[in-house]
């Protein structure tokens, strides 16, 4: 057979053989999305640009502060900085009451941030949108389909009943441990990314796990 | 200056040689269009990636989303059927159902009002009991409770030892009712403010069928209605006045509507023609018309045949119009009641319409009065027809069918329970006849004397205060139930009473579960007799569903599905099943020969100056006092007088200005039963010869909206009933009416306000509290 012959075929065999690698590879990656979060590649299950940097690690976490260099921030007395601990529902206060857990509105923010923090010029963007009366737009981190209706209230209340074995045997928890259990420790993100898939199949897992109702109107009504 | 270009215009050789047809043009654009669609409806709006944070703090302002929920109305005995708008749990708004064949989306007030039934502070939240000794209740648990109940029932000895006191009941708990004081040898007594047992009797006499029709008041032409307050009270309103807006409005020819009525009731107000008969006439008026027609030859002569019994208008003689004594009773002249005659069998006005209630039946010859206005409907032929009486077919279910023709949706009579055998144990439920029925039926005695009384309450009215045991019921907001509604759509119609919420309070139970789980443990062997073997402590829900189950079998009508599971929730959506193709089968009776004697019309009381004939009439919103408890009804204004919160008796102007008598002044109403105080109020529109007062105060115990508010004028009327049915007569008594010499501001709607300048020029006016 003539070199030149082979080397035709090996050059379409590659391919061939580069065409599959590369098929096999959005199939794997669609196949991974369908099912639970994308990879992160091409802007995908990485978190989303804030119009505000709020740090969740600052405000919820317990943490020793860094800059963004990694040094640990001290105060004006030279000692060293913590997170705060906020419970989460100190600012997303219907997160026990209704079916959404609701983003603070801008004044919520403002009775810290009128005094703390004015000089840190994303704290500076937050007083400027009060000045300006304008809502803060923040891009969306979870998101289920429209078919679905979700209710925090439900879930937090069933997780929080005090002395309330749960069926797995666990004791009942805090609020903050139960929103980590579907967010992550959002309070160790600097910028919250989604960690759970969240999908149908995810929330049937957990609801058996719990003996939770799975019937189709549970939540889709 | 550049050259000037020509420009170049494609020709269509140009344009074919470029591949572009007509055909090809289309499919590229087409193919472009449905690309466009298609690739946008896979992206999500930008909006939905986005949340806000509002710039304020909305305090009080809770994100939720609404679920409406369908279920019956248990505010008065129409059921309507509702639909409650649910948000996280809690019920916050009633509308009409507009699927449900009786109300079609409409309701009123009433309904309106069950939520606040459901919030209500005074709610009785655990089982009390009475220890004989002390006289106070104590809050017990409810296994205690239910010890104390089957202990007491277990004793029963004997025959009518046991009585069962309800509101009037339909459906599935009318069954279980019956079933359960059977087993117990006991009775069922159904209690209603004015009793339905004249009307039903006289659809029986008339039209041989024991169960009230529907009467079809959007297709009628011509309606006369004799004393029943059919938009405001009668029967069953809603579905009357959603009717009475098709009857004028409709897109046809405007219905005429005459009323007939001792008293100006919301319903004569709306009227084309309000005729102001004699109290106790109408029967005599309808007679005296049946006369002319028949005598004219205007109606069916079959018909007239057969009410005279084959002797013609002859024996209608004494009902002659220009009779003197006609005019005496009526206080109508011979030519009008004449033109009425002609015109309700006028081939013109035809389908015409009469029915007859409220005060009409409430005399010692009722029976007599509405026999004489139902048979009119036999000379026109509108029987079984639009825009006629129209008879509702029995419950598919054979055991439901079987209970409607025992008929224990109907009330008992005054002469029922004031000829009560004593009971040993006496089980009531919803009800409060101690405040209903008048102290002559002595109820509060029988109270007394029986040896174990238990209360089905949600509230402490005078009933439940008696008793030794009382149960805290859920509210029907919080409960199962179903309803086969009477009068109904004319079609097999089953509505569904579903829970909308869990209930508000933790301490209170289910009347239908309670009797299962007592029968269950008395070994009453309801569960074998309801259908339920092989359920385990089966509740209320389990007996609907299996009356649910045999209509999935039939596989008929609105709801239609594969699965039991898939019908059920179907029910639960649309709030009932309903079959339109289904409608009455039944023979209906051709009538039989009127009784021709002169009634004998009984009042009893004072006579002389300052005496009137009392028409008493059920409340718009607080009904017979059941609904006196709900703020919102008793601030609701009674649609002729604009009053609240308050019971007034209505007096004629002319008369009032000759006795010096003013709006507020409080009058004394006295009878031989009894005396009343309460402010008077002054219209134009009371005949001379009648007083007026609404139903429903004077409550001493039923939570704090209702106690202290009005009078109960039951305290006046005077015992006597209906000669062969036995209902109280309560417009049968007179009256006298005198002056206190005391005054009140009366708390009303009209002529509080006081006109106020607009705008320069404009002045809006508005009558002073003085003038009216």
């Amino acid at each position: 057979m003539p070199i030149k012959r082979i080397a035709v075929l090996m050059f379409v065999a590659g391919g061939i053989g580069l065409g599959g690698v590369l098929t096999l590879l959005l199939v794997l990656f669609v196949a991974r999305a369908w099912w639970t979060i994308p990879f992160e590649v091409m802007g995908f299950g990485v978190p989303p640009e804030q119009p505000i940097a709020f740090p969740h690690t600052v405000h919820s976490g317990t943490a020793v502060l860094v800059d963004l260099d990694g040094n640990e921030r001290v105060d004006v007395n030279g000692d060293t900085m913590h997170g705060l601990g906020l419970d989460c529902t100190f600012c997303h206060r219907n997160v026990d009451k209704g079916a959404t857990a609701s983003i603070p509105p801008v004044e919520q923010c403002m009775f810290c941030h009128k005094i703390v923090g004015t000089d840190l010029p994303e704290v500076m963007k937050l007083v400027a949108a009060w000045d300006n009366k304008e809502a803060v737009l923040w891009e969306r981190v979870h998101r289920l389909p429209d078919t679905v209706r979700f209710v925090h209230e439900a879930h937090v209340r069933f997780f929080t009943q005090s002395g309330n074995l749960l069926p797995s045997g666990e004791q009942a928890m805090i609020a903050a441990n139960v929103c980590a259990t579907c967010h992550g420790e959002i309070a160790q993100m600097v910028e919250v990314n989604q960690v759970r898939s969240l999908k149908m199949g995810d929330c049937v897992d957990c609801h058996r796990d719990y003996n939770a109702p799975t019937d189709c109107t549970t939540c889709h009504y | 200056m550049l050259p000037r270009t020509v420009p170049h215009v494609t020709t269509k050789d140009e344009y074919l040689a470029m591949g572009i047809t007509r055909r090809n043009f289309l499919r590229w654009s087409g193919a472009s269009a449905v690309g466009a669609v298609v690739f946008n409806g896979c992206l999500i709006p930008e909006e939905e990636l986005q949340m806000e944070s509002p710039v304020d703090l909305p305090e009080d302002l809770v994100k939720g989303i609404d679920n409406w929920y369908a279920t019956i109305c248990r505010q008065d005995p129409e059921g309507c059927g509702i639909i409650v708008r649910v948000v996280e749990g809690r019920a916050k708004k009633v509308e009409g159902n507009p699927d449900f064949p009786i109300n079609r989306g409409k309701h009123n007030a009433r309904s309106e009002a069950g939520l606040q039934a459901l919030y209500h502070p005074d709610r009785i939240t655990a089982p009390l009991f009475r220890d004989d000794s002390s006289g106070e209740f104590q809050a017990i648990s409810w296994a205690d409770a239910r010890a104390k109940l089957e202990t007491s029932l277990g004793q029963l000895q004997g025959r009518n030892k046991f009585l069962l006191v309800t509101q009037p009941l339909r459906g599935h708990m009318a069954l279980l009712a019956s079933e359960f004081t059977s087993a117990l040898g006991g009775r069922h007594m159904a209690f209603q403010g004015f009793d339905d047992v004249t009307l039903r009797r006289a659809v029986q006499d008339v039209f041989g069928q024991g169960r009230i029709p529907d009467f079809d008041i959007e297709n009628s032409r011509y309606l006369m209605s004799f004393g029943a307050d059919f938009l405001s009270t009668w029967v069953s309103p809603v579905r009357y006045a959603r009717g009475y807006g098709e009857f004028r409005q409709g897109g046809h020819s405007r219905g005429v509507h005459v009323q007939v009525d001792s008293r100006f009731s919301m319903t004569a107000a709306n009227a084309d023609e309000w005729v102001p008969v004699r109290p106790g006439g109408e029967g005599i008026l309808a007679m005296s018309m049946i006369y002319v027609i028949i005598k004219e030859g205007l109606g069916h002569t079959e018909a007239g045949e057969l009410l005279t019994a084959g002797k013609g208008y002859q024996s209608l003689e004494s009902f002659k119009p220009d009779d003197a004594d006609v005019f005496e009773a009526t206080g109508i002249s011979a030519e009008r009641i004449t033109d009425l005659a002609r015109a309700f069998a006028d081939p013109d006005n035809q389908p015409s319409l009469a029915i007859g209630g409220g005060s009409a039946g409430a005399h010692t010859s009722g029976l007599f009065n509405m026999s004489a206005i139902y048979s009119l409907n036999l000379l026109v032929g509108n029987v079984g027809k639009d825009g006629g009486v129209i008879f509702t077919p029995l419950s598919p279910l054979e055991d439901l069918a079987k209970q409607e023709v025992m008929d224990t949706g109907s009330s008992a009579s005054f002469r029922d329970w004031r000829d009560l055998e004593q009971p040993d144990v006496l089980m009531i439920r919803g009800v409060n006849p101690v405040h209903g029925l008048p102290s002559a039926a002595n109820f509060a005695g029988v109270i007394e004397k029986a040896g174990f009384v238990v209360a089905f309450s949600s509230f402490m009215d005078e009933t439940a205060t008696m008793a030794n045991l009382i149960l805290p019921e859920h509210v029907y907001l919080e409960d199962w139930g179903d309803d086969a509604p009477e009068p109904g759509p004319r079609y097999q119609t089953m509505g569904i009473q579903q829970p909308v919420v869990r209930p508000f309070h933790a301490g209170t139970g289910s009347f239908g579960d309670e009797l299962l789980s007592i029968g269950d443990h008395l070994g009453l062997g309801l569960n074998s007799k309801l259908g339920l073997e092989g359920i385990v402590n089966p509740t209320y829900q389990d007996l609907l569903k299996k009356g649910a189950e045999k209509l999935w079998r039939e596989d008929r009508g609105s709801v239609k599905a594969v699965t039991f599971d898939g019908f059920w929730n179907g029910m639960l959506q649309r709030g009932g099943w309903w079959d339109t193709e289904a409608t009455s089968k039944a023979v209906i009776g051709e009538g039989t020969a009127l009784d021709v004697d002169w009634p004998n019309i009984t009042v009893e009381g004072p006579t002389g100056d300052d005496t009137y004939n009392l028409i008493p009439f059920l409340s718009n919103s607080v009904g017979d006092g059941n609904l006196a408890h709900l703020p919102w009804l008793q601030a609701a204004p009674d649609p002729v007088t604009s009053v609240v919160w308050h019971t007034w008796v209505e007096i004629n102007s002319k008369i009032a200005e000759d006795k010096g008598i003013e709006v507020g002044d409080i009058m004394k109403i006295t009878s031989p039963s009894g005396t009343v105080e309460v402010p008077a109020y002054v219209h134009p529109a009371v005949p001379p010869w009648t007083v007026s007062m609404p139903l429903g105060q004077g409550h001493t115990s039923f939570g704090r909206y209702a106690e202290g508010v009005g009078v109960n004028i039951l305290s006046v009327l005077v015992p006597l009933t209906e000669k062969y049915t036995g209902a109280l007569a309560w417009a049968a008594t007179r009256v006298s009416v005198t002056k206190t010499g005391r005054h009140i501001d009366v708390p009303r709607f009209e002529g509080n306000v006081p006109a106020i300048e607009a705008d320069p020029g404009r002045v809006i006016k508005i009558a002073s509290p003085d003038h009216h």
